[in-house]
């Protein structure tokens, strides 16, 4: 897809000259840097450094933080909070460190402490630092230079001050001045007046207060002559272009980009606009630069700073001049140079980035939007936006600044003058000088530095700055889980694996982290159950169309195009009831939407208002305060008019190719065989069928919450999976297909009958499908699997309910099923569910290896049989190739929404208002806002997805070789990784390029009788712990 | 029976319930000890309950007793004998106030209900509830008034919590820009009011309404003053309630008050603050009936800003500013109905289209699954007004169109029209004073301009 202004894009790039050429490969390089969130009704969740893989992840999130304004990881305060929660323990940091350091951790800095120690130190104790006006005023007006710092230890202290007081009685009582060959020239000086200060005569009547102050006034002035011996590089001059209006703001506090973007926020909005204003933008279809053209020529702009903008569209217009020749036209005349262009483009669209990019992405992705736009439109938008600054800043440099001379020297007019240098020194004095009061260096030692060890010295506390110490407590947060989930899944490991041998029934769910917990109910309730985990697409890609819905909808990864259509068909003998339940429906659409529209208009309005409007009220109150009754009763009065129960599936077409059309809709029986198959042969069940497979798919459904898609499943592009479920199941039940698979060597036991069914996670109800079709012999074991599951759903509400904390701690089971059924009906529910909040572990294996482990809804669990394989791992390949960009899309997601919640994430909900039917704005007037909202994210723990795969490193290698996105995932540590030996609890940790055998830290693990003795009154993380009931039987004898 | 009593208890305690609200809600959070959610919550719900329930007791009694007009009188508290003033703390129960209280008690306990959910663990929580708190005893007292110096104290209650709840996401820009803008309107508005009120003392020597317009209950008051008093009182008035319901020219801070938490846009600008401007005239209406001028021109002033907004209404394309439009055409409307001299009309419509338009406006974030719904019954997509292809070449309806996009032009003609003027004047005085005082002190006297704007850097991005 290329961006060009004109129609027939290849014939015109050709015609194009050079220089716009390279601006239009320019342009489109820096459009990979706009978010990639698309229209807000299908919520794909994606690394939101996308545009960064190439880089290592922790290079990424620096240079990411500096394009966007963004945080790269959480503020040092709170991974200091983790340290005292004991979330990050000292060993976490020490071993980080020590993989960091490598050989260079022991050596000794200036001879005072090891590089490791200097380290830890400034990780341990927060080091304060403040502007030096600030410092100063710490160091003149508190206590910092007559009290140790509170956390220093106390032996630490005693120590100092004890030898600070032998020095000084030993080498200066008498007024010498030991000569330190070394020294500092005038630290004799310095050492002397500080005495005289105190009163050197009567020193041996000196209290112990004095003695702790004059060792810490001793070592702060030693800190200070020493520090000025290191010199900072001189900070870099910005490579990145920095846009005038930049200057213009730091120079003068005026921000033009408040009036560029106030027109420019409502014109996108009018433009992209998916059909709720009523009246839409004149002249859209001609692009977005001339209908901005037209638009405001029709009747001229009043703003002053606009004044000058009549001309200039009058002239774009009369010129006809291409949206591409004007960039370059304004560019040059902003005097922006050849080779800052890049980067000027990037940071002017940037600007907008949340409209910008919904300007990219309806452009080149016009298949997932209602009303599409021209191509070009990304180019006309930078065009009309340099249009605007051009003229604003032309205003703004008449009335608030005195420079006079041509825009294109603006910015070097009014950049500040060069700072003086020995910018900085206070702070690094103050670090050296804290450092010393825990590390124990005491004037003595200082005393004696030599120049080039006090450069050695500071230089290395410079060197550990904060971006560096939050890397590495990052880290450390990140191995302190990662240990605790490898030891649990070892230990694990050493109690016997094996599948439930007569299996009573079979449920295949989403690998989804939230199906987790409602797994491990289920083989809970029912340890004769057994569970899988598959993408909760099942293989089946399509678009699907529902008997009441008006379009078909993709319901697939989005990576996947579907070729093949499904409709949901009403069955004949309801055809009547059907077609008149749809003319009420569409008749009370229609009157609902007269009313929508028609209560803001004059008439339309006065009417209901004046009318109906006091009836408003009754619903207005029902709906607050009576969320889950008034669900009910709208429940009830839509099934009079809903399709009626019985459809059936329009599942397989007579024509050759698939399509829309009627004959055309469908999988033929081949198609579905080879689904059938690669959903078997993913997850391993190829042997040992129960009776009954239940096959659910997962969606949530929740009021008032634009961003509902994001809670749905992430397999099916965020829809509902339960189509999915409901088609894979009837293709399993095709005699056909058992006959084809036989004939592949999947041979299905006779009586295997497959359900279809849907797990709704918000309220945590099921709906089967097509059960009135349900053989007369399977009836029994569907009641069984039925009261389990139901049993189940209760418990897993129970489990989710911790995690809320309006929920009380004291709900039963039954409570809990309500309690949570009246969030998803809940008007003014933010938190309608946690979504995929806390997730942080993706294990790829056998369920084997991990039922009757509780991981608290932490962990996507993908079922994928090792003994199966294919000496190529064909298998794993296809299946790590969805699960390792879709976990690793939705973990990154939340990490970073997490990180800097304002800044990747899109803020708090409560402002939020729908615009252009495409996303939310906060307030009225603002970008569009991408990413996640705090309220989805906050619970979550800000870890790097940790696969645990169960294979051999050796296999990995193959795949990663094979596979260079998989590869660059993981090499450049977006994700970590683990493998899991198929054959015993040996587990080996990817760091760095190698694979690293483990070694467990712990033993055992807690032994619990059912989830809820372990999870019952907390309401934050918890750990792992072994679930007796769901263990194979053989432990069950054991204990 | 005696009923005066009981009139007297149930009315203190319609007043009561919200101002011990306020005092209950907002001295903790001043020494720091602030009341944990679910304690918020709960004594709000308590408060609207006590306040509803006297209220709609009063309004049985006023039915079975068929009285018509309740004054409940809380002594003068200050009277200047020479001045010939006294400032009485009056409030009158009659078919104007009780509906409009009981109004408001109801959406503000919905309101509430619905934002002790909402708001769960917002860091604002407590802030939010104190504001709230003002804001429903800022609206009661308005309501209840019999004084113009009282509802005045009402109307400066609610102008002030609704600026600040405006300004609710105060780590934000432009929340905290507008919830200024939204202020600065209302000063405007509160002057205008306030010259009135000075005004009517001097013309009467009363701000008393049983004075001013007569014992006769409302709507049949009739007023002491003479047609060209009233044409002066009446305008100030009309421009109060311009600025308070964000009429034409003041429409602009409208959508820009979208800034707060969904449920306080809903109760303020869709439903309660956004008709006080309506409410105003309704209370002062035989003082606008008493000048043929200021009703004429308080019907062209609803109509125009109906007109006006509907037209907005049509072309914005979020669902909120949509919606404030869209409330603004009606407010636009009620305005008109009182210059006809619909009274009942008027205050049946403000109460039908609050309700509805808070019941709209909470369910604002629903918009993109209300559309889908509504898609999958009609079975396509749905139409908006007109297709572009009708309106291409039809220059009249693209003028249309710009000067609806751009709100009427209106926030830019009053920027032109008295910002710019006002700010290059005090520019002005300010470059005199700069030169004055740089002459004195012989150099550049200011230090606040050695000072930069910015933080010198942020040392963990450094």
């Amino acid at each position: 897809m290329t961006l060009t202004s004109e129609s027939n894009s290849s014939a015109a790039e050709h015609a194009l000259p050079a220089r716009l050429n390279h601006l239009l490969h320019q342009l489109e390089h820096a459009a990979h840097l706009l978010p990639a969130q698309g229209p807000i009704r299908v919520f794909v969740h994606h690394n939101t450094l996308h545009s960064f893989e190439e880089l290592p992840f922790d290079k990424a999130v620096v240079a990411g933080a500096r394009t966007f304004s963004c945080q790269p990881y959480l503020a040092e305060s709170r991974y200091r909070d983790f340290l005292q929660r004991g979330r990050i323990r000292t060993e976490d940091l020490q071993a980080v460190l020590r993989d960091d350091l490598g050989e260079r951790a022991g050596d000794k800095v200036a001879n005072l402490s090891s590089r490791l120690d200097i380290r830890s130190s400034m990780l341990g104790y927060s080091l304060r630092s403040a502007p030096t006006a600030e410092l100063r005023w710490l160091v003149a007006e508190t206590d910092a230079l007559n009290r140790f710092r509170s956390e220093a230890p106390s032996a630490v202290r005693e120590g100092f001050i004890d030898e600070t007081r032998r020095w000084i009685m030993r080498d200066w009582r008498n007024g010498h001045r030991p000569q330190s060959t070394t020294g500092e020239p005038d630290g004799a000086e310095l050492v002397t007046s500080l005495l005289e200060q105190f009163g050197r005569k009567s020193i041996e009547r000196w209290t112990a207060a004095q003695w702790e102050a004059i060792s810490l006034q001793l070592t702060w002035r030693l800190c200070l002559a020493g520090a000025r011996h290191f010199q900072p590089a001189a900070p870099q001059p910005t490579a990145a272009s920095r846009r005038h209006r930049t200057v213009l703001f730091e120079a003068t506090g005026l921000d033009i980009d408040l009036w560029v973007d106030d027109v420019m926020i409502r014109f996108c909005g009018a433009f992209l606009d998916q059909g709720f204003a009523r009246w839409p933008l004149p002249d859209r279809s001609r692009g977005f630069l001339r209908s901005f053209c037209e638009l405001y020529d029709r009747l001229a702009p009043i703003e002053s700073w606009m004044k000058q903008l009549g001309n200039e569209l009058q002239r774009v217009r009369s010129s006809k001049q291409s949206a591409l020749a004007l960039i370059a036209e304004i560019l040059d005349d902003l005097g922006v140079e050849q080779g800052e262009t890049a980067d000027f483009i990037g940071a002017t669209l940037l600007a907008l980035r949340g409209w910008a990019g919904m300007v990219w992405q309806v452009e080149t992705r016009g298949d997932r939007a209602v009303v599409p736009i021209p191509h070009g439109s990304l180019v006309e938008y930078l065009a009309v936006r340099l249009l605007l600054e051009r003229v604003a800043l032309n205003h703004a440099q008449r009335t608030v600044t005195k420079f006079r001379g041509p825009l294109s020297q603006l910015r070097q007019a009014l950049a500040p003058p060069e700072r003086a240098e020995s910018q900085g020194l206070e702070q690094r004095a103050f670090r050296l000088f804290q450092l010393a009061q825990v590390l124990g260096w005491s004037p003595n030692c200082l005393y004696g530095l030599s120049p080039t060890q006090w450069e050695a010295l500071s230089g290395e506390v410079e060197a550990f700055h904060g971006l560096e110490r939050r890397r590495v407590l990052q880290a450390a947060y990140e191995r302190n889980y990662r240990q605790k989930v490898l030891d649990a899944h070892a230990i694990r490991n050493r109690l016997p694996v094996e599948r439930p041998r007569e299996p009573l029934f079979q449920v295949i769910t989403c690998i989804d982290d939230r199906e987790e917990s409602f797994r491990r109910h289920i083989e809970e309730v029912e340890p004769r159950a057994e569970t899988f985990g598959a993408a909760g697409f099942f293989s089946v890609a399509m678009y699907y169309r529902g008997a009441g819905d008006a379009q078909y909808v993709p319901l697939c990864p989005v990576v996947v195009q579907p070729q093949h259509f499904v409709r949901e068909d009403v069955m004949v003998t309801y055809e009547e009831s059907h077609k008149r339940r749809a003319k009420t429906r569409q008749a009370l659409g229609n009157a609902s939407h007269s009313v929508h529209v028609g209560s803001r208009t004059i008439a339309g309005g006065a009417l209901l208002t004046g009318l109906f409007g006091p009836l408003a009220s009754v619903p207005l109150v029902a709906r607050v305060l009576f969320p889950r009754f008034t669900g009910q009763i709208k429940r009830f009065a839509s099934r009079l008019v809903q399709p009626p129960p019985m459809t059936q599936l329009q599942l397989e077409r007579s024509a050759p190719t698939p399509g829309n059309h009627e004959e055309e809709i469908g999988f033929s029986v081949e198609e579905m065989t080879n689904i059938c198959e690669r959903l078997l042969r993913d997850m391993g069940l190829t042997s040992n069928f129960a009776r009954l497979v239940l096959v659910m798919g997962h969606g949530s459904n929740s009021l008032n919450n634009p961003h509902k898609s994001a809670y749905d499943c992430g397999a099916c592009g965020g829809g509902a999976g339960g189509p999915n479920a409901r088609a894979i199941s009837e293709m399993m039940n095709d005699p056909r297909v058992r006959e084809g698979l036989a004939a592949r060597g999947l041979t299905l036991t006779r009586d295997t009958y497959f359900v279809g069914a849907f797990h709704n996670t918000c309220d945590d109800s099921i709906t089967y499908y097509d059960l009135e079709r349900l053989p007369k012999s399977h009836q029994r074991s569907f009641g069984d699997a039925f009261r389990a599951i139901d049993e189940a759903c209760d418990r897993n509400a129970h489990e989710r309910c911790r995690r809320f904390v309006s929920a009380p701690l004291s709900l039963t089971f039954e409570q809990a099923r309500r309690h949570v059924e009246a969030r998803s009906e809940d008007l003014a529910q933010t938190r309608p569910e946690c979504g995929h909040a806390t997730n942080a572990i993706c294990m790829v294996g056998r369920r084997e290896r991990t039922r009757g482990l509780f991981m608290d809804r932490r962990a996507f669990l993908t079922s994928y049989d090792p003994t199966q394989d294919t000496a190529d791992s064909a298998i794993l390949t296809r299946i790590l190739q969805a699960v390792v960009p879709v976990c690793g899309g939705i973990n990154l997601e939340y990490y970073f929404s997490y990180v800097d919640p304002t800044g990747w994430g899109c803020g708090t909900k409560l402002p939020h208002n729908v615009s252009s039917m495409l996303g939310v704005m906060d307030g009225p007037l603002s970008d569009l806002r991408t990413g996640l909202p705090w309220q989805m994210v906050e619970i979550h723990e800000p870890v790097r997805l940790l696969f645990v795969i169960e294979s051999t490193p050796e296999r990995l290698r193959g795949i990663m070789q094979a596979n260079p996105p998989i590869a660059r995932m993981i090499e450049n540590h977006w994700v970590q990784l683990a493998t899991l030996s198929p054959d015993n609890d040996e587990i080996h940790v990817y760091e760095r390029g190698e694979f690293h055998r483990y070694q467990p830290e712990v033993d055992s693990l807690p032994n619990v009788d059912n989830s809820v003795e372990w999870y019952r009154g907390w309401r934050d993380h918890l750990g792992f712990a072994l679930v007796r009931p769901s263990l194979p039987t053989t432990n069950e004898k054991g204990r | 029976m005696n009923w005066d009593p009981w009139f007297l208890s149930l009315g203190l305690a319609t007043v009561i319930a919200p101002t011990v609200l306020t005092i209950v809600l907002s001295l903790p959070a001043l020494i720091s000890r602030p009341l944990g959610e679910g304690t918020i919550a709960r004594l709000t719900q308590v408060s609207v309950v006590v306040g509803l329930v006297s209220s709609i007791a009063i309004l049985a009694l006023m039915l079975f007793t068929g009285s018509r007009d309740v004054p409940i009188d809380l002594g003068t508290w200050v009277h200047l004998e020479e001045q010939d003033f006294h400032f009485s703390v009056l409030f009158r129960f009659d078919r104007l106030s009780v509906p409009f209280a009981i109004l408001t008690f109801v959406l503000c306990g919905t309101i509430s209900a619905f934002a002790s959910k909402y708001l769960h663990r917002e860091p604002g929580y407590v802030r939010f509830f104190v504001l709230f708190s003002f804001f429903q005893l800022g609206m009661i007292i308005a309501s209840l008034a019999a004084t113009i110096e009282t509802l005045f104290a009402g109307w400066e209650l609610v102008g002030l919590s609704s600026a600040l709840l405006v300004a609710f996401f105060q780590e934000r820009v432009s929340p905290v820009r507008n919830g200024l803008r939204v202020w600065a309107v209302y000063r405007v508005a509160d002057a205008a009011f306030l010259v009135a009120a000075v005004a009517l003392h001097h013309m009467t020597g009363k701000g008393d309404f049983f004075k001013l317009m007569g014992e006769t209950p409302w709507p049949d008051g009739t007023t002491a003053l003479a047609s060209n008093q009233a044409f002066f009182v009446g305008i100030l008035l009309l421009i109060a309630a311009a600025g308070k319901s964000a009429l034409v020219p003041f429409s602009g801070w409208l959508p820009r008050a979208m800034e707060g938490p969904t449920p306080s846009s809903a109760v303020f600008y869709g439903a309660l603050s956004v008709h006080l401007g309506a409410f105003l005239l309704l209370r002062f209406s035989p003082i606008i009936e008493a000048a043929v001028a200021t009703r004429v021109l308080t019907v062209a002033l609803g109509l125009g800003t109906a007109l006006f907004a509907t037209s907005a209404a049509r072309v914005q394309t979020d669902i909120k500013t949509a919606l404030s439009f869209a409330s603004l055409t009606q407010v636009g409307l009620i305005v008109a109905e009182i210059g006809f001299g619909l009274y009942y009309i008027a205050l049946i419509h403000i109460i039908g289209h609050a309700c509805l338009r808070t019941l709209q406006l909470l369910r604002a974030p629903s918009l993109l699954r209300d559309y889908h719904s509504l898609e999958n019954a009609i079975g396509g997509q749905l139409s908006t007004e007109r297709p572009e292809e009708e309106r291409t070449g039809v220059w009249l309806s693209h003028v249309w169109y710009r000067w609806a996009f751009d709100r009427g032009l209106l926030d830019a003609g009053l920027q032109r029209v008295f910002v710019d003027p006002f700010l290059s004047m005090f520019r002005l005085f300010d470059r005199w004073e700069r030169k004055w005082t740089d002459t004195l002190s012989g150099g550049e006297s200011r230090e606040s301009d050695r000072v930069s704007a910015h933080i010198d850097s942020l040392e963990d991005l450094a």
